[in-house]
């Protein structure tokens, strides 16, 4: 299956953390959740999404924009 | 009543007013807390007293103005069992403020009203060459303005790198708001530069892997500070304070440096522009020990 990608390179907090709340509340866990975004959206979304208990497997880069594969948490709820 | 008078009365905290016969009462407020109780108190002390209004200083403090001068010491006695003490002026340590700190704000890193409470207590209305003014941010985000207090206070948190999980993603040194990490030369290790690194740990909470991590949690001070007439911002000076006990130590070698090398009516800035920086860190750590 392959993994959905959620480009937030257009939004700007806090709609880039909200889009991939609900990016993620759409998969089934352990499903992941392929995330592009923009540097100025890194600190939070990775704050938010480490807080929230889901794990951040790779980063890669598209030039300026960052790519990110997040595992959704399978112990609670998103 | 003559100059002297004024002068000692202002010590005390009761400011001659520019209506004759009249003072503006400064109180004792530590960081800007009161509990209701201390309000109520000053509630009807303004009204006994004053015209019925206090006046809520730049730095954190209450004044009850319009006190006449033969109300002065039942204004004090009316306010004593409430707890609330008259403040200082002059050429003394000055009211420290304080943000709410760790136990309130979710940014907070160190606990800034502890803090205000002990060097309150250990320093308040003590004699100094000029004015001497401590401010305490619970972190970077510096809400009290650190650096524009004689002595300003920090909370910091020192990153660390730890390599085995580091993927070299390169999300650390995107965020890094002074651009303080780097990688190094062969490639296998990321440097944080201590003199550009301003303690906000966000290369911390930014890791995907956990690779950059928390060394230490502490206290930052800054030395010389003032606004005023000719502003001037105080320096970083000494590495992190580890403990509250470190910080207040430190804080008092600055005063009994100031006490040492400062002029009648000098600011500790314009003390420290005469010795240089350097002098001061020699002073803190030979009286404060390895800081």
């Amino acid at each position: 299956m392959t993994t959905p990608l959620l480009d937030i390179t257009g939004d700007i907090c806090p709609m880039t953390f909200v889009k991939v709340k609900m990016g993620l509340q759409k998969i089934k866990p352990p499903g992941k959740l392929t995330v592009r975004l923009k540097e100025d959206a890194l600190k939070n979304v990775i704050s938010s999404l480490k807080t929230e208990g889901h794990r951040i497997a790779t980063v890669s880069r598209e030039g300026p924009i960052f790519v990110l594969e997040v595992e959704k948490n399978t112990k609670g709820k998103t | 009543m003559n100059d002297a008078d004024y002068k000692e009365l202002k010590k005390g905290g009761m400011m001659r007013q520019a209506e004759a016969g009249l003072f503006s009462v400064r109180l004792h407020v530590v960081g800007g807390r009161l509990d209701t109780k201390q309000l109520q108190a000053i509630h009807d002390a303004a009204d006994r007293f004053g015209r019925g209004e206090v006046h809520l200083t730049t730095r954190q403090g209450v004044e009850i103005p319009n006190v006449p001068h033969d109300s002065l010491s039942a204004l004090k006695e009316h306010l004593a069992p409430s707890g609330v003490g008259v403040g200082v002026c002059g050429p003394t340590v000055r009211t420290v403020t304080a943000c709410q700190g760790c136990k309130v704000c979710p940014s907070g890193v160190i606990d800034s009203p502890e803090l205000a409470d002990a060097v309150d207590r250990e320093f308040y209305g003590k004699p100094v060459p000029h004015k001497f003014k401590v401010g305490i941010s619970g972190c970077i985000n510096n809400c009290m303005k650190a650096e524009e207090n004689d002595a300003g206070i920090k909370g910091w948190i020192e990153p660390r790198w730890a390599g085995s999980t580091c993927t070299f993603c390169g999300v650390c040194q995107t965020v890094c708001p002074t651009k303080a990490i780097r990688t190094s030369e062969d490639g296998r290790a990321m440097i944080v530069d201590r003199d550009l690194c301003i303690g906000c740990g966000d290369c911390i909470t930014s890791c995907p892997s956990g690779g950059m991590g928390e060394k230490s949690r502490g206290y930052r001070l800054y030395a010389g500070g003032k606004f005023g007439r000719v502003p001037f911002l105080g320096k970083r000076i000494l590495g992190v304070l580890k403990t509250k006990e470190e910080a207040v130590a430190a804080i008092s070698a600055l005063l009994d440096f100031f006490r040492l090398h400062g002029k009648p009516k000098e600011r500790f800035g314009d003390t420290l522009q005469r010795t240089g920086f350097p002098a001061l860190e020699t002073h803190v750590k030979e009286k404060a020990g390895q800081l």
